[in-house]
């Protein structure tokens, strides 16, 4: 579990321009709560010095919460923001912290130039934080894994190997720049991290005795197939197979919109089968409204609640039906925040939860909580809300500095709480996700 | 025959079996004209130590016998065919299911090697035949991978009557001593039976209500029952009253071992109990009652309608008896349910002809079978 250490606050899209300047000292004496903490902070300032001497290391993205910005703005002891896990003692993490990058700041000597890009929270800073990119960004990551891959097939037909060289060698270098472009617009996912892998792998396996444009034309077909097979056929045999789950009667719970899952109930509803969906919903994305608004003009009878609601409706309710952004090999399902509370929630009341997701999502790493590996939501004017009912700037709070707005767009749901996965080569219990690269291996 | 078979009351001997079982099929396609593979699972039924998913597998192989199929197509339509039938004429068909499935993706899956079509039907039916008389094996290997489990002095629990069960007990008890609790298993009191036949062979053995699991959980050592089915969410199907042990089971820090046959395996994933397919709405259904007249509220002396009384009388349904046990009516007994589902949480372990299995392997061994 994290500790979650006082938070020095920045505003979320980097500091603004006169705080930079700031001195740690300033803005420590300025509150008054901080006195135990400083307390502490004395006792442990030789610890932390001799600490700060040894992690010369990078700044950004380990996981240690070691990532020390070199001007913090030692404010708001008062009321730290803690995540929901949050261990004991976290005050001397967080002094320890804090004098360390104090200590770092007095050894820089000199106002060190803070990076241009955004810091935000330091210790979600190991989050990627999104940046504005004249690339297009999707909201649904199918999109942009299509996106993603229609950019690379793009890229492939435009491209032509250079002389003395082989397409598979060169193709391979050709896309990386292409690829971390689109890592910089958003966190590589694991959905694309698989198709990427996938690609490489057909280039790398392409005939190097093939004239050129036949190698590109197979690649380009690869790639449609994968698109095919592992995403718009997965997607149905998961319609049906779900689909067979829902009985006459049932009252299906759902959480923000999942395309999947929203293929199921519409599958479902034209066989003719009677049943009705609760759609619960989170701010601030309220991606359940687009769902609501598609379901209920097909003409399945819905109701609407926000995730607070959920512990009034629960008992009603007889199968939880959600989708998945990836699944991990030892059966947990990262998916929109919000989702684990829903599925603890429903085991809590024996309703059984299934997740609907396809084999290209699936993760062979282990992950066991939402911290280590997370993306925060754009501010405000980035979401996509439907239809838009507060104005953009009350979501954003860019002017206080004292507040920090913290939006974790995923959250993990442990294996224990699911009942099982919904995938396209079959129906498989969550603590068994292992098996499905055996289950693929024997399609492909 | 071995020597514990000649120990054995008659029905409860397994050696003599192999030939039996091709003669008994062929028997009951001979006696008509048209085959009818209900006759033929109901005779190889007979037999006692046969279960479902094996005499299905037999009737299955001797319908490819009968049969007039030119193509592959053609052969597993038959094969569908035949498995409906089956499932038509009984309550219920998980077991019989699995074993139906099985053959099937056996069929499906053979490589075809043999050149004309009438060779490589000859081949599935023989391995079709093959495969049961192996099968009825499977209950020995079981027993002998149960045995390491049971130590000396051991008080098992174990629910109904199950032969795979009875085979590992009886196995155990020639090295090891052993007392059985049974649960009588309402409302076929099936666990009578094992209770006599264990006492025949000297297990000490008491029957116990099914209300008194709970009340004997803390002496035993370990529960042991058998398996209509193991599905593919490594849960288990059996008679009903199998999750409710489990459940003490859990409670009170005991192990709970399921005997299970490789053929018992299912595709199938219940989500609850109300997700299998033996579940259908008149289970556990309360009874329309003739709807009552509006009947003012309570006076202060309270007396109480009178209307409302019958009505419940009337459904009830009680026989009048003298002695002060009464028993459920046939009517109350049929919205009762023959199986439950227990999850695979609650499951130690799973034995079986292939090894000894945790509820999560049992889904990765499904997926290595029939995903091709």
């Amino acid at each position: 579990m994290a500790p979650a250490p006082s938070l020095p606050i920045h505003p979320p899209n980097g500091p603004v321009n006169g705080d930079a300047s700031k001195q740690p000292p300033q803005g420590r004496s300025s509150q008054k709560s901080m006195t135990k903490a400083e307390r502490r902070e004395l006792q442990e300032k030789q610890r932390a010095a001799k600490a700060a001497a040894k992690a010369g290391g990078p700044v950004n993205g380990a996981p240690s919460k070691q990532a020390a910005k070199p001007t913090p703005q030692a404010t708001a002891a008062a009321t730290p923001k803690r995540p929901t896990k949050s261990n004991e003692a976290p005050a001397p993490t967080a002094s320890a912290l804090r004098t360390q990058t104090a200590a770092r700041a007095r050894a820089a000597s000199v106002s060190v130039p803070t990076p241009a890009n955004a810091r935000g929270l330091r210790i979600f800073s190991h989050f990627g934080l999104p940046k504005p990119v004249s690339v297009a960004k999707g909201d649904i990551h199918p999109t942009i894994l299509r996106l993603a891959l229609q950019f690379s097939e793009f890229k492939i037909t435009d491209y032509a190997t250079p002389p003395n060289n082989t397409l598979s060698r060169h193709l391979m270098t050709y896309l990386s720049p292409q690829i971390s472009h689109l890592v910089a617009a958003r966190p590589m996912s694991v959905t694309m991290g698989n198709a990427i892998r996938q690609l490489k792998l057909e280039i790398s396996g392409s005939d190097i005795d093939l004239p050129e444009q036949d190698a590109k034309d197979a690649l380009c077909q690869k790639i449609d197939n994968y698109i095919r097979d592992r995403i718009i056929i997965a997607d149905q045999v998961i319609e049906e197979t779900a689909g067979n789950k829902i009985k006459d009667g049932d009252v299906i719970l759902t959480y923000a919109r999942s395309s999947v899952v929203q293929k199921v109930l519409l599958g479902a509803h034209a066989e003719g089968r009677q049943f009705s969906v609760i759609v619960v919903d989170s701010r601030p994305m309220l991606e359940g409204k687009r769902l609501l608004s598609v379901l209920a003009s097909a003409g399945i009878q819905c109701t609407y609640i926000l995730l607070p609601a959920l512990g009034a409706i629960i008992t009603e309710v007889t199968l939880v039906l959600v989708g998945a952004h990836s699944i991990h090999s030892n059966g947990a399902v990262y998916s929109r925040a919000g989702t684990a509370l829903v599925a603890m929630m429903a085991k809590l009341h024996s309703v059984p939860v299934v997740v609907c997701c396809e084999t290209y999502k699936y993760s062979e790493t282990v992950q066991l909580d939402s911290f280590t590996k997370n993306e925060l939501a754009p501010q405000g004017d980035l979401f996509s809300s439907f239809p838009s009912v507060k104005a953009r700037d009350s979501l954003t709070l860019e002017n206080d500095e004292h507040l920090e707005i913290l939006n974790p767009l995923y959250d993990l749901t442990p294996p224990n709480c699911i009942t099982a996965v919904v995938t396209e080569v079959g129906v498989i219990p969550p603590n068994s996700i292992g098996s499905i690269p055996v289950a693929l291996g024997r399609l492909l | 025959m071995c020597i514990e078979c000649l120990k054995l009351p008659p029905l409860h001997r397994h050696c003599d079996l192999p030939a039996k079982i091709v003669i008994m099929a062929s028997e009951a396609s001979s006696s008509k004209g048209e085959f009818d593979i209900y006759q033929t699972y109901r005779k190889i039924l007979d037999d006692e130590e046969m279960s479902p998913p094996l005499a299905a597998i037999l009737s299955l192989s001797q319908l490819m016998v009968e049969s007039n199929a030119g193509t592959m197509f053609e052969l597993v339509k038959e094969l569908h065919d035949g498995a409906e039938e089956l499932k038509r004429h009984t309550t219920n068909p998980i077991s019989l299911n699995a074993g139906c499935e099985l053959f099937i993706a056996f069929v499906t899956l053979f490589p075809h090697e043999s050149d004309s079509f009438a060779e490589l039907k000859t081949e599935l039916v023989k391995q079709g035949q093959k495969y049961a008389k192996e099968a009825i094996s499977y209950r020995n290997k079981i027993a002998e991978l149960m045995l390491d489990f049971i130590k000396d002095d051991s008080v098992i629990l174990t629910h109904s009557y199950s032969r795979v069960v009875m085979r590992a007990l009886l196995h155990a008890h020639k090295t090891k001593r052993i007392s059985v609790y049974v649960t009588e298993a309402r409302p076929r009191g099936l666990g009578v039976k094992t209770h006599e036949v264990l006492t025949a062979v000297g297990i000490p053995c008491t029957v116990v209500l099914d209300s008194a699991v709970a009340y004997v959980m803390d002496k035993v050592d370990f529960v042991l029952v058998g398996s209509e089915a193991v599905v593919e969410s490594g849960g288990l199907i059996n008679a009903v009253g199998s999750n409710q042990m489990a459940i003490i089971a859990k409670a009170a820090h005991k192990p709970f071992y399921a005997l299970a046959e490789s053929y018992k395996f299912h595709r199938l994933f219940p989500l609850s109990q109300y997700d299998l397919p033996t579940h259908n709405p008149s289970i556990l259904s309360f009874p329309s009652l003739p709807p009552r007249p509006f009947v003012t509220p309570p006076t202060t002396s309270g007396v109480s309608p009178p209307i409302a009384k019958s009505g419940i009388d009337e459904s009830l349904n009680v026989t009048p008896t003298s002695s002060s046990e009464r028993s459920m009516s046939a009517e109350m007994t049929a919205k009762n349910p023959d199986v439950d589902y227990t999850r695979p949480d609650l499951i130690s372990l799973v034995f079986s002809d292939v090894g000894i299995l945790t509820p999560e392997a049992i889904s990765q061994y499904l997926v290595a079978m029939f995903a091709g």
